[in-house]
């Protein structure tokens, strides 16, 4: 399943909200979290991340992975937090009402 | 941990600078990072190496070249973005430190501040007058065309003829209608008219011709301009054109003021224009314009009657050394057909650039030598602002090489300082803005008397009034003290981050002191510099302030104190001359009445205003000497009361009494210096003079009755010859009335008033004033120049001042050692006291030797404006010398102290 637009910038902050990580283990935790229905673009991911470094919310950091490569680690900073406590609550309350909506049946007499 | 460095900060200690390659780097780095890891993953769950690469790449979303030039892109934008914002985010930081320094600083601070602000205040307050006054072009269409005409009357013995004299109007046609250099040739006067319609007021307009505003390149507003035919002959329409001013206050600013009346002088006028706001004409008083030929003929066909001021435009083409040769070609012609009246010498004639004319020549002076005196100030505050940064500076050396240690770049350091030098400057000048903004509206608001009364030969238009704070002077002397500041606080500092870190960081005693003394002794040049300069500026304004004592503490010769003044008219033909002496009579008795007057007298002309006119005195019966050697006189129409009034004393004889009358035998009172000089070593009483005035050189004149004392007419003159004839012998339409009092002669107006009104209510009563501010005002331009200047001079002194305190401070820290071991080995706190002080002393010894001999180059320009007082005057000096001296103990004697207070133990400790 493709994402829906907009979700993405959430997604990763909530991701790194955990812990820090780097690209894949930002793409392969919202697989597995999502049980394999959200599959993300690596392009597109790392477009995000540059994206959101640039607007502060995440700050970057080179560092060293378990298997001994260099990649580029991200983490949540302050205004990343209360950025994705912001969207999250608008989000769920948007797919709530989406819900809502579609789930209206007729009513029979 | 590894996140814990914000990423501006990483930049600035690590990357300070990413080129665009490292950018690119770091992006391809990444994606190649993800890459792998991903094909490491699909290896991992047992696909082959080539179908885990096919997938990984497939999970990319589209083509990697793409991805990677997309990437790139974004990432150049991202990093151009944050280094902006890092570089916002340091400036403020930087700022925020400079602030913190400045506070902790107060007396530095407020020391650099003041210096700034006095700098730029004093010296953007005169360039902003020299700018309005001197340099600005006239406010007129090219005025580089317009000339000002004058005639040149002959010289005769010893008595210099004028090369500034006024025309008559006979002789303007004669040279209009024969020029061919002018494309317009135009006059005017200033007329002072009374309004008798509505509000009966007395205002000043210009009598002036056709071409007036049409030389000037000035276009009604409203309405149209006087046509040309006007010129023509005497006996013009009753017309006028409005100004500005007057159309706003009197017809509300009505567009259809065209065609509506005024009376001016009990004639109707109608109303045909009006001028744009701001012109007031060449006078610069005019509040509105009426035809010179609405007189009559008989009264402007006089060819003897000089009144008119004649300016014109040069055609194109024509130089104005060709518009002077024809001016005085046509001079001559002018001069055959009028004659001298008494064969005296030939007239001539000569032209010259209008803006030569602009202002009198004292004060341009008076205003040259002020900016001059300004830019010393700014001199001195240069001087001081250089040595408070190189103190700062030196102070910082530990400091910048502790920052360097840690690893900031030399850019940054040098951001670092031009913040606390920006911050300075910025508050600095933002006071000497305020402080421009004062001055410029306080000089703009100086007595116009000064400008008015300084010569007569000089348009008005251009005054005072049109002073406003000059913003290019502003900035210009902003970037130049901000650059003086960003010099000498660089360059010191530029000179630690270039020295090896190690021996600025051991702060040893050699290397430290090595660079202090080297501060220091630039500083004490400095230091004398500035000595010297302020001690020019004292001299100067010293002389001016002793002239400005004698000039006030000369005895003027009456009492100005309770006595108020105000002139009244009578509109014409609104009293029958014969009417006059009664009607006198009734208002100085009316006046009289009022409770707490002792006396009202009247006069044609008030003492210290230089009004008096100036006409020969004769000797009935005694052949008439040639015409350079007669004696002339200055007149004064006064009644009885006058002298009590005045309280001018009768030396002989007896004053005029209500028994002069007209019809009566005409009498007169001279002046005890006019008395001794025309008549040495007899009495003048029982003489008999004939004064060309007043029908008093008619028959055989009138017999001298009483001496009295001398009457300054101006601020600076000697007592000299004067005559007062009888108010009631000789009725003038107007008159200035001075009224003694018990009382404050100020709070008298309104009853004074009062009691005229009941007895004249349609006669105009203006220019009231106390007599003491009429003396004031007779002094304002020597006071202007000697206030300013003394105010300068002070400013300069206390910079002087500041500078010595600085160095001496500086140097009492550099010698806490020294100073230690002397006290340890018994040297008494006087003695080291002494040791400082007279290091001291004997800078500004040098300064000042410095500054004596330029100040005796330097004040011989206030020649001129010096009142009996040399410009070399050693009274001044040896005072202007001990009040230096007073300053540099003082200012020596502080640290002085502290260093005497110095702890021998914590001293020799301290390294």
């Amino acid at each position: 399943m493709a994402l829906l637009k907009g979700t993405l910038d959430v997604l990763v902050l909530k991701t790194l909200s955990w812990t820090p990580m780097h690209a894949f283990e930002i793409t392969t935790w919202i697989e597995e979290r999502s049980t394999g229905r959200l599959v993300v673009e690596d392009a597109a991911l790392l477009q995000a991340l540059h994206r959101m470094e640039e607007r502060q919310l995440i700050a970057a950091e080179w560092g060293v992975t378990k298997n001994g490569r260099r990649a580029r680690y991200y983490r949540l900073t302050t205004s990343g937090r209360a950025h994705l406590r912001a969207e999250s609550e608008r989000l769920v309350d948007h797919f709530d009402a989406l819900t809502t909506v579609l789930a209206a049946r007729k009513t029979t007499p | 941990m590894r996140f814990d460095l914000r990423p501006g900060v990483r930049r600035l200690f690590r990357l300070p600078l990413r080129t665009t390659r490292s950018v690119y780097a770091d992006v391809d780095e990444e994606l190649d990072a993800l890459i792998e890891s991903r094909i490491d993953a699909l290896v991992a769950h047992g696909l082959s190496y080539a179908d885990a690469r096919a997938e990984a790449v497939r999970r990319l979303g589209a083509n990697l070249d793409t991805v990677r030039d997309q990437l790139h892109h974004s990432a150049e934008l991202r990093e151009r973005r944050m280094r902006f914002q890092d570089y916002l985010r340091d400036l403020m930081s930087d700022l925020r430190y400079a602030a913190r320094g400045l506070a902790r600083r107060p007396a530095f601070t407020a020391v650099a501040v003041l210096t700034l602000a006095i700098g730029i205040g004093a010296t953007t307050t005169i360039f902003s007058a020299v700018n309005a006054m001197l340099l600005r072009p006239l406010p007129y269409e090219r005025p580089d065309e317009l000339m000002k005409l004058s005639l040149v009357t002959p010289t005769v013995g010893d008595k210099i003829g004028s090369d500034q004299m006024v025309w008559s109007y006979p002789k303007y046609t004669v040279f209009r209608d024969a020029q061919q250099s002018f494309s317009e040739v135009a006059l005017f006067a200033s007329r002072p008219t009374v309004l008798t319609s509505g509000d009966v007021e007395r205002l000043t307009a210009e009598s002036v011709g056709a071409t007036y505003l049409r030389t000037l390149g000035v276009k009604p507003i409203v309405g149209r301009d006087f046509d040309r035919s006007i010129d023509a002959h005497p006996g013009a329409p009753r017309e006028l054109i409005l100004g500005y001013s007057l159309w706003h206050r009197r017809f509300n600013a009505d567009p259809n003021v065209v065609g509506q009346t005024l009376a001016v002088d009990r004639q109707t006028y109608t109303i045909i224009g009006v001028t744009p706001r701001n012109f007031k004409g060449l006078s610069g008083q005019g509040e509105f314009f009426i035809p010179v030929t609405v007189m009559s003929v008989e009264d402007l066909n006089q060819p003897q009657s000089h009144f008119l001021t004649l300016i014109a435009r040069r055609k194109a083409g024509v130089s104005p050394q060709q518009a002077e040769a024809a001016t005085i070609v046509l001079g001559k012609r002018v001069a055959e057909a009028f004659p001298d009246r008494m064969a005296r010498g030939t007239w001539s004639a000569h032209s010259m650039p209008l803006d030569d004319a602009r202002v009198a020549p004292l004060i341009k002076r008076s205003l040259l030598i002020l900016f001059g005196a300004v830019g010393f100030v700014l001199l001195i505050a240069c001087v001081n602002v250089a040595n408070l940064q190189l103190g700062r500076a030196s102070g910082r050396r530990r400091e910048i090489a502790v920052r360097m240690a840690i690893g900031a770049g030399r850019g940054r350091l040098v951001r670092l300082l031009l913040a606390e030098s920006m911050l300075l400057s910025m508050i600095g000048g933002a006071i000497g803005l305020m402080i421009a903004w004062f001055g410029a509206r306080a000089l703009s608001a100086v007595n116009p008397a000064v400008t008015a009364r300084a010569g007569r030969s000089t348009i008005g238009a251009i005054n005072f009034a049109l002073i406003h704070l000059d913003w290019t002077a502003l900035a210009f002397t902003f970037a130049i003290v901000l650059t003086v500041g960003l010099l000498f606080g660089l360059a010191p500092a530029l000179r630690t981050t270039r020295s090896s870190l190690s021996n600025a960081l051991k702060e040893g005693d050699g290397d430290r002191k090595g660079a202090l003394v080297s501060a220091f002794s630039g500083r004490r040049l400095l230091v004398v510099l500035e000595v010297a300069l302020a001690m020019v500026l004292l001299a100067g304004s010293g002389l001016m302030l002793r002239s400005l004592t004698k000039l006030l503490a000369t005895d003027t010769g009456f009492d100005a104190e309770n006595v108020l003044t105000l002139r009244i008219t009578v509109p014409e033909g609104g009293m029958a001359r014969d009417s006059l002496p009664g009607f006198y009579q009734q208002l100085t008795e009316r006046l009289r009445s009022v409770p707490g007057v002792s006396s009202a007298g009247l006069g044609g002309c008030a003492p210290l205003s230089g009004g008096c006119n100036i006409t020969l005195l004769t000797f009935p019966g005694q052949p008439e000497p040639d015409f350079a050697h007669r004696p002339v006189t200055a007149v004064n129409f006064v009644s009885p009361d006058f002298f009590p009034a005045l309280r001018v004393p009768l030396k002989r004889g007896r004053l005029i009494t209500d028994a002069d009358r007209a019809g009566g035998a005409k009498v007169v009172l001279i002046s005890e210096a006019g008395a001794r000089t025309l008549w040495p070593n007899e009495d003048a009483v029982g003489k008999r003079v004939k004064i060309g005035q007043g029908g008093f050189d008619k028959g055989d004149g009138a017999e001298i009755v009483g001496v009295v004392g001398d009457v300054r007419q101006w601020a600076d003159s000697a007592g000299r010859t004067e005559v007062y004839l009888p108010f009631a012998q000789s009725p003038r339409t107007g008159a200035i009335v001075f009224v003694r009092s018990s009382r404050d002669a100020a709070s008298l107006g309104p009853e004074i008033r009062r009691a005229i009104h009941e007895i004249a209510p349609s006669f105009p009563i203006y220019d009231m004033q106390t007599m003491e501010n009429r003396a004031v005002g007779a002094t304002a331009q020597a006071r202007f120049s000697a206030e300013l200047l003394g105010l300068f001079a002070f400013s300069a002194l206390s910079l002087a001042v500041i500078g010595l305190y600085g160095v001496m401070s500086l140097a009492v820290t550099a010698r806490t050692r020294e100073i230690g071991i002397r006290i340890a080995l018994g040297a008494d706190h006087g003695r080291v006291q002494r040791l400082v002080v007279r290091e001291g002393v004997a800078l500004v010894g040098a300064g000042a030797a410095i500054g004596v001999a330029g100040a005796l180059v330097c004040t011989r320009l206030l020649q001129t404006l010096l009142f009996d007082l040399s410009p070399s005057d050693p009274a001044t000096y040896v005072g202007i010398v001990a009040l230096l001296g007073a300053a540099a103990v003082t200012a020596s004697w502080i640290p002085a102290r502290r260093a005497s207070r110095v702890d021998p133990v914590v001293a020799l400790r301290a390294d």
